[in-house]
């Protein structure tokens, strides 16, 4: 198997015999899929001129694992479970995705408390997977200390997770037509000293992090992306935030009660990393916003819809997308009657958001390359599927 | 305004505000390590862990093998074995195969059976040094992996 | 010849002075186990103190609370393979390793423990002291080259740019600290020996002398010396993201084992050039201002209790252990090691121990102080990018080092500026 890219298919006549790697000007690196910091199995080759990055490829389908085929021989109950490890920082978020886009095409009515509960548990989750951005982003560029102060953080979301599905990853939380468990004794109480915790601890980052220096000039006006560059590679989520454009799809595009809820939406305006971490941060202290909202609000009633035990969805075709912690996480599906999918292709957020790492790492030096993938938020899983 | 922001840069007060987190972290009581054979972590109810088979108090099986579980699986990895009985008409489980090494603990097996036989427990120690162990069957299902206890 | 070693131990100059071979060699071989043992609890204290200021509990496991897991780092790197790149050039591979412990040791010579343990006090001490460290720059890029790959070689060419740009406005502020040493008497001194007893003579740490001068001083040596010795936040080169490991990359088992040593010697050797030159060495706080032989006697107790109050620390979390058959072992390695803590402890409040300990205590104080800034530095702060650090190097302190040195000059000599102006 070749690797068909530019770089390797250059003719072996430009490098003469007797001249070593340092004569030419043009040093091609691969940063390859094992490294600390691709964040996954990213293999990223850079032309450097130096320490300046001239070009980037990405070569990515290390992590490959057919989940869009294994869809077609599962039935769509079955299937829930694999949509988790998607994006496997965010679990509960992909399988909302899911459950909505099944639900549409059966065109179901989930009930209100279910639709409550999983505004509440997607949102813990955007909670959680910002938490993971944000260690591994800062440890990156090199602070350690704040990976573990993230991780401490996210396990008391964990923890409510362990009790509310039986599992703190890989959740599988959602079914088709509502969710399968109300919230267990003591749901309510503990999701409110989360949010009550988190937010001060949320503004002890800004002491370590955003007032440091250090982290001003590693992040102020690197990696640059503008608001048509962004819109012309479709890129969504905070990076598309960052850049100045108010888009996002729980206020445009409202699904599961989101427009019964008031939350606003952090938008940037340089379009640099830094930008993009304090959209990132904010959006962590509005989602405990959403949180307190949804579980004060939190009424009575069915926690399911009516749902046969057999999904047969009608023939036809749904696009249903949601506003993912990394983007806009779409699923199109497309069913023939039966009870196995036809075809189901999920629109992965950091698959589409890679495409800007090569704009934004032109003219930059190696180091900003690490700084850059982080703050894209790429969860190879999703890259991959 | 200008002044304090200059004597800010100059004074590095923002890099010692950032020391100032990290220190007064190192209190004790902070530290959430949990020494992990010492101190077992707490497991909720729900917890999707070791497939057990239920008994009832007679000391007889709940499982009807009616297939449920099997048909539910993603991965196809239980097999249900069943006997019909001749005087009750009804089937009888005879072996029951679980190849935990597939299993992604997604929890539709438990969800699927009717009569609450198949329930994922909450042991989550469940490593072995190779892949033979890993096929379970009825026993092991009914009884629980016993896990080695180490007692020096 | 008995009778040559024995005369010396009336003498009250250093060995090196005093040409006694045998005192000489007692020496070294002291500060060698000393520094040698300072790296290993170093080791242990920076896991400690890391992963506490990171809410964990760091090395618990190995040894009560962690306390042998130095030494199963050294047997690990013992026995590890110690592999060769096939292309390697082999000598120079094999001597860049052996070059930068050689100079990292070397500095010690001169360091002062207190008025007269020096191995030697040579009258250009600190001098001699920064161009043994610069000597450590050969060595790193050696192993640059000798790797024969990319990441190797640019880790070393950049660690070697870093480590020659801060020399500089290190050694301007040392050249401050030498200036400062003739204020009182009109002649200054190089020697490290010397530089200490200035401060003596003057009643005033030179860290505190003519504030701010002196504290800008220090202040811009600690930047420098965390990016001499390429440690967080300057420590790019072996930045773990970035380049895998910079220049160490190829190297393992025990060749890797002497760059760790000889890194954290040199963080202990511009440690101690720190002490001596801003913080007053060996002297205890306020050796003038609280005089005479009862503040002598208090001051001089600290060492012995500070052993006993880590004793009991020590008991303490002796109680608080778990009291079941398979801690059986450590437990009982935690009261021994608390039992040894106490007796040194009880050994160094007996009145011929505790003069002479006094010293070495109050300098072991201070340097170490400075390695807890480097942990702490470690833990906070994200590192700089390479140009950034270059900027920060050249731009920022080598003016303000330049600065500090004029502040001095005008300071030392404002008698005459003041007869220049009023004329």
């Amino acid at each position: 198997m070749s690797d068909h890219n530019q770089f390797y298919d250059a003719p072996l006549e430009e490098v003469e015999p007797g001249h070593t790697f340092l004569d030419s000007n043009e040093l091609i690196l691969n940063m390859g899929p094992q490294h600390p910091s691709t964040h996954g199995v990213l293999r990223v080759i850079l032309k450097l001129d130096g320490e300046k990055v001239n070009d980037l490829e990405c070569v990515v389908g290390y992590l490959h694992r057919g989940i869009e085929k294994v869809a077609e021989h599962r039935t769509w109950a079955q299937f829930g479970p694999f949509v988790d490890r998607l994006d496997y920082t965010a679990a509960v978020s992909n399988s909302l995705g899911y459950c909505l886009a099944v639900e549409k095409l059966l065109g179901v009515e989930v009930p209100k408390r279910a639709q409550y509960l999983r505004v509440i548990l997607t949102e813990l989750c955007r909670l959680a997977s910002h938490q993971v951005w944000l260690g591994t982003h800062v440890l990156d560029i090199g602070a350690v200390t704040p990976l573990f102060y993230a991780f401490r953080d996210r396990e008391d979301i964990l923890n409510v997770f362990e009790k509310y599905c039986g599992a703190r990853l890989t959740t599988h939380a959602f079914r088709i037509g509502g969710c399968r468990w109300d919230a267990y004794a003591g749901f309510a109480a503990e999701v409110l000293h989360i949010c009550d915790d988190l937010g001060p601890k949320i503004d002890e980052y800004k002491d370590l992090i955003t007032g440091n220096r250090i982290w001003l000039q590693r992040t102020k006006n690197v990696g640059y992306i503008s608001a048509e560059d962004c819109i012309a590679y479709s890129i969504t989520g905070p990076v598309l935030r960052g850049s100045g454009v108010e888009w996002d799809l729980r206020k445009k595009q409202p699904y599961s009660s989101y427009e019964d809820f008031d939350f606003d939406i952090p938008t940037g305006t340089a379009g640099d990393t830094f930008d993009r971490y304090v959209v990132r941060v904010e959006e962590m202290h509005q989602s405990i916003r959403i949180i307190r909202q949804a579980t004060e609000g939190l009424m009575e009633g069915p926690i399911t819809a009516k749902v046969p035990k057999v999904i047969k969805p009608p023939a036809g075709e749904v696009y249903v997308s949601i506003e993912a912690p990394k983007g806009e996480l779409g699923f199109f599906l497309v069913s023939d009657g039966s009870a196995m999918p036809y075809r189901l292709r999920v629109r992965p957020p950091s698959f589409i958001n890679l495409q800007a790492l090569a704009k934004m790492a032109r003219g930059s030096l190696v180091a900003d390359v690490v700084a850059i993938i982080g703050t894209l938020d790429i969860v190879l899983g999703e890259v991959d599927r | 305004m200008k002044i304090t922001e200059m004597l800010r840069r100059f004074l590095l007060i923002d890099l010692l505000e950032g020391m100032w987190v990290t220190f007064r972290h190192q209190r004790p009581s902070d530290l959430v390590t949990e020494q992990y054979p010492l101190k077992r972590p707490d497991i909720s109810d729900r917890f999707r862990g070791q497939p057990r088979l239920v008994k009832d108090e007679n000391g007889k099986t709940l499982c009807t093998a009616c297939g449920a579980c099997a048909l539910a699986c993603p991965e196809k990895l239980i097999k249900v074995g069943s006997l019909r009985d001749p005087e009750t008409k009804k089937k009888v489980l005879t072996e029951f195969d679980f190849d935990l090494g597939r299993c992604m603990f997604c929890g539709l097996c438990e969800e699927a059976c009717p009569s609450n036989a198949l329930n994922l427990s909450s042991g989550y120690e469940l490593a072995l040094y190779s892949r033979e162990g890993m096929e379970l069957g009825r026993d092991q299902l009914e009884k629980g992996i016993q896990g080695k206890v180490f007692e020096k | 010849m008995i009778q040559s070693i024995l005369q010396y131990l009336h003498s009250d100059v250093t060995p090196g002075e005093a040409g006694s071979l045998f005192w000489v060699v007692v020496y070294v071989l002291l500060v060698f186990a000393g520094i040698s043992v300072g790296v290993i609890f170093m080791n242990w204290f920076e896991r400690k103190i890391m992963a506490h200021m990171q809410v964990r509990l760091g090395p618990m496991r190995v040894g009560p609370h962690g306390l042998l897991q130095p030494l199963a780092d050294a047997l690990k790197l013992i026995i590890k393979e110690d592999l060769m790149p096939a292309n390697a050039d082999k000598i120079v591979f094999w001597f860049a390793p052996v070059c930068v412990v050689m100079t990292a040791f070397c500095g010690f010579i001169v360091v002062p423990f207190g008025p007269t343990h020096a191995i030697t006090d040579m009258n250009i001490g600190v001098l001699f002291m920064l161009g043994v460290s610069s000597l450590g720059v050969l060595g790193v890029i050696m192993a640059g080259w000798a790797s024969n790959s990319h990441y190797p070689l640019m880790g070393s060419l950049r660690s070697g740019a870093q480590m020659v740009s801060y020399e500089i406005a290190m050694s301007m502020t040392v050249v401050s600290a030498v200036m400062m040493t003739s204020m009182a008497t009109g002649t200054g001194t190089l020697s490290m020996i010397g530089i200490v007893q200035a401060q003596l003579h003057q009643h005033m740490w030179f860290a505190f002398s003519f504030f701010p001068v002196g504290i800008t001083a220090l202040g811009v040596f600690s930047i420098a010396m965390v990016a001499e010795t390429n440690r967080a936040p300057f420590d790019l080169p072996e930045a773990e993201s970035e380049l895998v490991a910079g220049f160490l990359t190829e190297y393992s088992g025990f060749r890797w084992s002497l760059f760790f040593l000889a890194e954290y010697a040199s963080m202990i050797a511009v440690s101690s050039i720190a002490t001596t030159l801003w913080l007053g060495g060996w002297l205890r706080p306020f050796p003038n201002l609280l005089g005479g032989k009862t503040w002598d006697t208090a001051f001089s107790l600290v060492p012995g209790l500070t052993f006993i109050a880590l004793a009991a620390l020590c008991i303490f979390y002796f109680t608080r252990m778990p009291r079941i058959r398979a801690m059986r072992a450590e437990a009982t390695g935690l009261a021994a090691f608390g039992g040894v803590l106490g007796l040194i402890g009880i050994v160094m409040l007996l009145p011929g121990v505790r003069v002479r300990i006094q010293d070495i205590y109050w300098f072991t104080l201070k340097a170490g102080f400075f390695m807890y800034l480097y942990i702490w530095y470690r833990t906070t702060f994200p590192r700089y990018r390479f140009d950034q650090l270059m900027k920060i190097g050249w731009k920022v302190l080598l003016p303000i080092s330049i600065g500090v040195v004029v502040m001095t000059a005008v300071v030392g000599m404002r008698q005459e500026l003041l007869a220049l102006v009023w004329r």
